[in-house]
């Protein structure tokens, strides 16, 4: 720490140099930062929406194949079932021309908050839900969006079924990223009885088992029960199902990380590149240092930590930057169907703690070979090279 | 006079490691800037190349992609018969009546995915003339037999011609795999129309309709006369109208992926801009004896940007022809890179660097020569010459 003065007033004595490198760094920093919010909002999004008692029972031919709402009342006997509630997508659009800006789906009434239940969904929010045919439960981040209330009233246009509605918001389902909307489907059925179509199926059901280990078993029993019959199912867990359902987005997450790669070798090789200019512009000072007894050891320890002060420096600033931007993306790009759970650009703790360490690490990376062999050469050959 | 422009050239080599870490920074940015690109032109190609100007798809009114609209059976058989509808040698109208499904398909690695699958009738390739079979030969009606586009070919366990292929509730027979130069198509499977309703148990047969306009008809007429008959409320609308509606999905993600590279961009520019100040710095008693010599201050300006520039073209020559081979691999490595389109069928599409993307990575390349290298270059100009010669 004695030595911190001198490595200071190294770093401050080509102030352009210094700000250009750290500038550069700095942005680096921050883009490996917005990227890496990418994969990793992914898997918090899994592990946030997945608990490890609810499971997902769908056709086994595909999403969009239905299922007849029976399968709910056979599910729910199901031993260890303590709740189901079935699901059917509703493609209801606030404004036709921007399409379906949030998933929206009828679900039953009565069971949605026992399936749901580490929603943490208000009691009296429930209650309204449940007494009101008309209300609607709302992701926070689509009432954000929409500036909705609880009280107000909202209208949907679906894009699958022939129906416009209007719905009464009940309240909010509490988590920060949730774009979902869930209405009742008793009054979507109605809706539906009333353009003359006796609508008796489902798109899938979630069911809640009691204890995570009897999950396994409740799957394979109820796969067994509908084997033969006309819809037959495929049974999941929670994090299995969203782990498909985004599963054509893994192209992208690689192509993100080999950016995130490429950008930071890019940092490394700009601090590497400083270091050694910093490096070499000192020789002959160097070479009196020696002379007037300072160790190498102690020369390449300041050379070393110039490089990695400038660096972390630059990696906290970047960091700063990367927080500034990923809340401006964040507020123009809301959920985006495309990404999905890639837009989230949350920068979570654990991604600025690596980012501060990595460019540490860089730092130190980018003044060992320098600075190694200068501070290593002799003082004879130095001095003769320079003077 | 200005310098020879083997002056500023020359110089890259004299620093070896200095202009190496330099041109390694640029070509990286180059490298990621191309790839991300490259991903999102990819897409925007494969959605907007696919439709025909000619033709017009049918739906019901306020969907928005042909797997969620439903056309009951005498609103096709009406509309079949519409002024303006080309024919066929035999007279038959040009319509296809198309019934779209999405099924899981797995990826070799166990994952699965929503695959559009077309039902399709006798006239669908006539409509979609951009579609051709490649190998094997076009379905059967009623046999349970499956087309395959190239980019499923590529991608999913067990689809390749002559398998048998299980998705929905049966298995089929795969008899053809059809192109279309390289548009959505190729991401789909064909089969006979009524085969797949009765798989999907569909009681309406039909999601929408494909027709060819007739040449010298009146396009909008015909569009007017389908949306304004009030037996079924339907829309019409050009085909690549929809598929460009589809592509405006990518825009969002086309603005963030330019944001990003000019982020990078930005920071290889500071990177560049040191590189430069180094070099002016160890020339000054070079660049005092050229302007003793009476080479103008233009001229050393000139220079040193020439020098910069060129550092970023060498850069940029590096990065691309990285990028152009690593963008296949990845995508090879990958059976394509899949899309989740807003229909939540899944394009599988093959990621090409294109000359858009090069030129692209191109500007930014030279900005960054340009920015980098100008206030250096500016500093070496107004430097004079007594005093350079005297500091050197």
């Amino acid at each position: 720490m004695k030595f911190f003065p001198f490595v200071w007033r190294n770093l401050l004595r080509n102030k352009l140099r210094s700000l250009l490198t750290g500038a550069a760094i700095a942005l680096a920093i921050a883009l490996v930062c917005i990227l890496r919010t990418m994969p990793v909002g992914f898997d918090n999004f899994l592990n946030q929406l997945a608990t490890n008692t609810r499971i997902s029972i769908h056709n086994t031919a595909g999403i969009v194949y239905s299922m007849p709402y029976a399968y709910l009342a056979r599910v729910k006997a199901v031993p260890g079932v303590v709740s189901a509630v079935s699901w059917t997508w509703f493609g209801g659009m606030v404004d036709k021309d921007k399409g379906v800006t949030f998933p929206n789906f009828a679900v039953d009434a009565d069971t949605i908050g026992d399936v749901f239940a580490d929603m943490k969904i208000s009691p009296e929010t429930l209650a309204h839900f449940r007494s009101h045919r008309d209300g609607v439960l709302v992701g926070r981040m689509t009432m954000k969006k929409y500036g909705w209330k609880p009280g107000d009233q909202i209208t949907l246009v679906s894009n699958v079924w022939p129906l416009e509605l209007s719905f009464t918001v009940s309240g909010e389902i509490p988590a920060d990223q949730d774009p979902r909307l869930w209405l009742q489907r008793e009054y979507f059925i109605q809706a539906m009885r009333e353009k003359g179509v006796e609508f008796d199926q489902a798109g899938m059901i979630w069911a809640r088992v009691d204890d995570p280990n009897r999950v396994p078993g409740v799957m394979s029993e109820v796969d067994t029960m509908f084997r033969n019959s006309d819809a037959e199912t495929a049974t999941e867990t929670e994090k299995s199902f969203f782990q498909n359902f985004f599963g054509s987005l893994q192209g992208f997450v690689t192509i993100i990380l080999i950016v995130t790669g490429l950008v930071t070798l890019c940092i490394v090789f700009i601090a590497a590149n400083t270091a050694s200019m910093a490096v070499r512009e000192r020789l002959r000072e160097l070479a009196v240092l020696k002379a007037i007894g300072f160790r190498w050891q102690l020369l390449f320890g300041t050379l070393v930590g110039e490089a990695a002060l400038l660096s972390t420096a630059a990696g906290v600033a970047g960091a700063l930057v990367s927080l500034g931007l990923t809340r401006l993306l964040g507020a123009a790009a809301g959920w985006n169907p495309q990404l999905g759970p890639l837009s989230g650009f949350v920068v979570t703790n654990a991604i600025l703690v690596q980012a501060l360490f990595l460019a540490f690490f860089i730092g130190i990376l980018s003044g060992v070979v320098p600075s190694f062999g200068a501070a290593r050469r002799s003082v004879a050959s130095t001095l003769r090279d320079v003077f | 006079m200005a310098l020879p422009l083997s002056y500023p050239l020359r110089n890259l080599v004299h620093r070896r490691l200095r202009t190496a870490l330099t041109v390694a920074v640029i070509a990286l940015v180059v490298i990621a800037t191309t790839l991300f690109l490259a991903l999102v032109s990819s897409l925007r190609r494969t959605l907007v190349s696919t439709g025909d100007p000619r033709n017009l798809i049918v739906m019901r009114q306020g969907s928005d992609n042909d797997g969620s609209s439903q056309i009951p059976l005498d609103a096709y058989q009406a509309v079949r018969f519409f002024d303006g509808i080309a024919k066929d040698a035999q007279g038959e109208p040009l319509v296809s009546p198309e019934l779209v499904v999405q099924p899981f398909f797995y990826r070799p690695d166990g994952g699965r995915e929503n695959v559009l699958v077309r039902g399709v009738e006798e006239q669908a390739l006539a409509v979609h003339r951009e579609v051709k079979i490649v190998e094997g030969r076009m379905l059967v009606p009623s046999q349970g037999e499956a087309v395959i586009g190239r980019g499923v070919a590529m991608r999913y366990a067990g689809a390749s011609l002559g398998s048998a292929l299980k998705f929905g509730r049966r298995t089929w027979k795969v008899v053809g795999v059809l192109e279309a130069g390289g548009s959505s198509f190729e991401s789909e499977v064909w089969v006979d129309a009524r085969d797949l309703a009765a798989d999907a148990k569909r009681p309406v047969p039909y999601s929408g309709i494909r027709l060819t306009v007739a040449d010298g008809a009146d396009r909008d007429a015909l569009i007017r006369r389908i949306d304004e008959d009030s037996r079924w409320a339907l829309e019409a609308k050009p085909e690549t109208a929809y598929y460009a509606k589809q592509a405006e999905s990518a825009n969002g993600l086309y603005t963030l992926v330019v944001g990003l590279a000019v982020l990078a961009g930005v920071g290889a520019v500071f990177g560049a801009t040191n590189t430069m100040y180094a070099a002016v710095q160890a020339r000054i008693a070079e660049i005092g004896t050229l302007r003793a010599l009476g080479f103008s201050r233009g001229a050393v300006l000139g220079a040193f940007l020439v020098e910069s520039v060129g550092l970023a073209a060498v850069g940029l020559v590096v990065g691309v022809s990285i990028a152009w081979p690593l963008g296949l691999a990845v995508s090879n490595a990958l059976g394509g890179i899949g899309f989740g389109a807003v229909t939540f069928s899944t394009n599988v599409i093959t990621l090409r660097v294109g000359p858009f993307d090069v030129a692209i990575a191109a500007l930014l390349a030279g900005l960054i020569g340009f920015a980098g290298g100008l206030a250096p270059a500016w500093r070496a100009a107004q430097l004079r010459p007594v005093e350079a010669l005297r500091k050197g």
